[in-house]
């Protein structure tokens, strides 16, 4: 019982800080392994967007053949991390190319 | 302020771009590439949907399809040797400036840089018809590019209605300002739809099909559809009052200064582009008081359709401060740019009058 006062306070204290109990590392892993076999993650993580709207884009992409095994981890993931109140990060500029073809 | 850094990914043939993904690649034009009528093929924007294919130019053959008195299967050299025309247009992203739509709405966030303007060459599309005999007064040619969908991602198809198909400046461009279109722009033949949204600009062109109806996939209907009937901001679309976008709004924007920038008190010169789509542009005013009032930009002389006018003034700060500098665009069909642009869910034409902050500081 005492134990279980201990984490209660501490688990409460992480859904305060992160909004929900995402286990973001896992979630990174999903992304790596699901997502970047038909594209990069750039233009993911520059994106701003409710959960409604993430929730939209990952039934398209389920739609187009991607493979999630946990869908709701994402969205729990892209929501937390990438949420449309998070300011917005410039992208960065890519380096020199000109002189390759 | 944006810096290259070495860690980032290089594209090759491109100068340092504003990298919203390498893989496929969606690469915007800096605010500081702005200062050419003509934008090099190094920093010309891109977009891409799907990988980019490797076309090798002695393999590839243009089909040519559907409701024609002969099929035909073109090579580069067979394309060359129909009468070659020349046409400047502007080409823009559908969805250059989404970034700036309140609520936001998914996609890349591109700000003011996808779009440029190049001298586009090779056979108009007209001719290429008329080798294969095709049926006019059918509704539609139908391009496909060699690019293909991952996993179960569509293809890339577009249908362009015959009209436009068989306007004289629309082409099967072989060339981008004086060299053979370059492998990420489109290589070796790229449609031109002059004053159209880019979706319609298929690149990689392999298949040209004359038919009756439009096609279904998924890249007409329902992507790159707008609103026929404006809704209030962040809602759902009404999928049977969604329309097939055709000619782009009038528009400018302020590529100098830049938002946040800090410039002392002297004569600073403002500056930016503007075009209208199948209009031309007649006009861009500038205001450094916020809106209050407005002065004529100088405009570059090259006056067409299809083909965006780069626009600059120089004004004195009168005294340091904060100031929201604007500018508004009106095209030869007396359209003028609006304050507020009509909010869509997919973030496609944003037009309002372009907004920049600059703090003006007191020279020593």
């Amino acid at each position: 019982m005492r134990m279980l006062l201990r984490i209660v306070p501490l688990s409460l204290l992480a859904v305060l800080m992160f909004g929900a109990d995402v286990d973001i590392e896992a979630a990174k892993k999903a992304e790596q392994r699901e997502c970047i076999a038909c594209h990069g993650l750039r233009f993911i993580h520059t994106q701003r967007l409710s959960r409604a709207a993430w929730q939209k884009e990952l039934d398209k992409m389920a739609g187009w053949g991607a493979e999630m095994k946990d869908r709701q981890l994402l969205l729990d993931y892209l929501t937390a991390e990438y949420g449309d109140t998070k300011p917005v990060p410039q992208a960065p500029l890519s380096s020199d190319g000109s002189k390759t073809k | 302020m944006q810096s290259a850094g070495a860690q980032e990914p290089s594209i090759p043939g491109k100068s340092p771009m504003i990298l919203h993904n390498d893989r496929p690649e969606d690469l915007e034009m800096p605010n500081s590439y702005f200062d050419k009528w003509l934008t090099p093929n190094d920093k010309f924007f891109v977009r891409q949907h799907l990988p980019r294919p490797e076309v090798k130019g002695d393999s590839f053959r243009l089909a040519v399809t559907g409701l024609v008195a002969r099929q035909l299967d073109l090579k580069i050299e067979d394309l060359r040797k129909l009468p070659q025309h020349k046409v400047v247009a502007t080409l823009e992203c559908t969805g250059n400036g989404r970034g700036f739509f309140r609520p936001r709405v998914p996609g890349i966030q591109w700000g003011r840089g996808a779009i440029g303007n190049a001298e586009w060459g090779g056979p108009r599309v007209s001719d290429v018809l008329k080798l294969a005999g095709a049926k006019t007064d059918a509704a539609f040619v139908e391009s496909d590019g060699a690019d293909v969908g991952v996993a179960k991602t569509p293809d890339f198809i577009r249908s362009l209605p015959m009209k436009k198909a068989l306007d004289p400046a629309t082409l099967l461009a072989l060339d981008m300002n004086g060299e053979a279109i370059p492998q990420i722009h489109g290589f070796p033949a790229r449609l031109i739809v002059p004053g159209w949204d880019g979706t319609s600009w298929v690149k990689w062109v392999v298949r040209l099909t004359v038919a009756g109806e439009e096609n279904k996939g998924f890249f007409m209907n329902p992507g790159y559809r707008f609103p026929k009937f404006a809704r209030p901001p962040g809602s759902a679309p009404v999928p049977a009052e969604l329309e097939i976008i055709e000619g782009m709004r009038v528009k400018s924007a302020i590529t100098k200064p830049a938002e946040e920038d800090k410039v002392g008190t002297g004569p600073l010169t403002i500056s930016g582009y503007a075009w209208a789509g199948e209009q031309k542009i007649t006009r861009v005013e500038v205001s450094t008081d916020g809106g209050s009032r407005w002065k004529d930009a100088e405009l570059t002389p090259q006056n067409l359709n299809y083909a965006w006018r780069l626009w600059k003034l120089t004004w004195t700060p009168p005294k340091p401060g904060y100031y929201t500098i604007l500018s508004r665009a009106t095209d030869s069909a007396g359209n003028v740019q609006p304050f507020v642009a009509e909010w869509n869910p997919s973030g496609y034409l944003y037009n309002a009058i372009d907004r920049v902050g600059i703090t003006v500081e007191k020279t020593a």
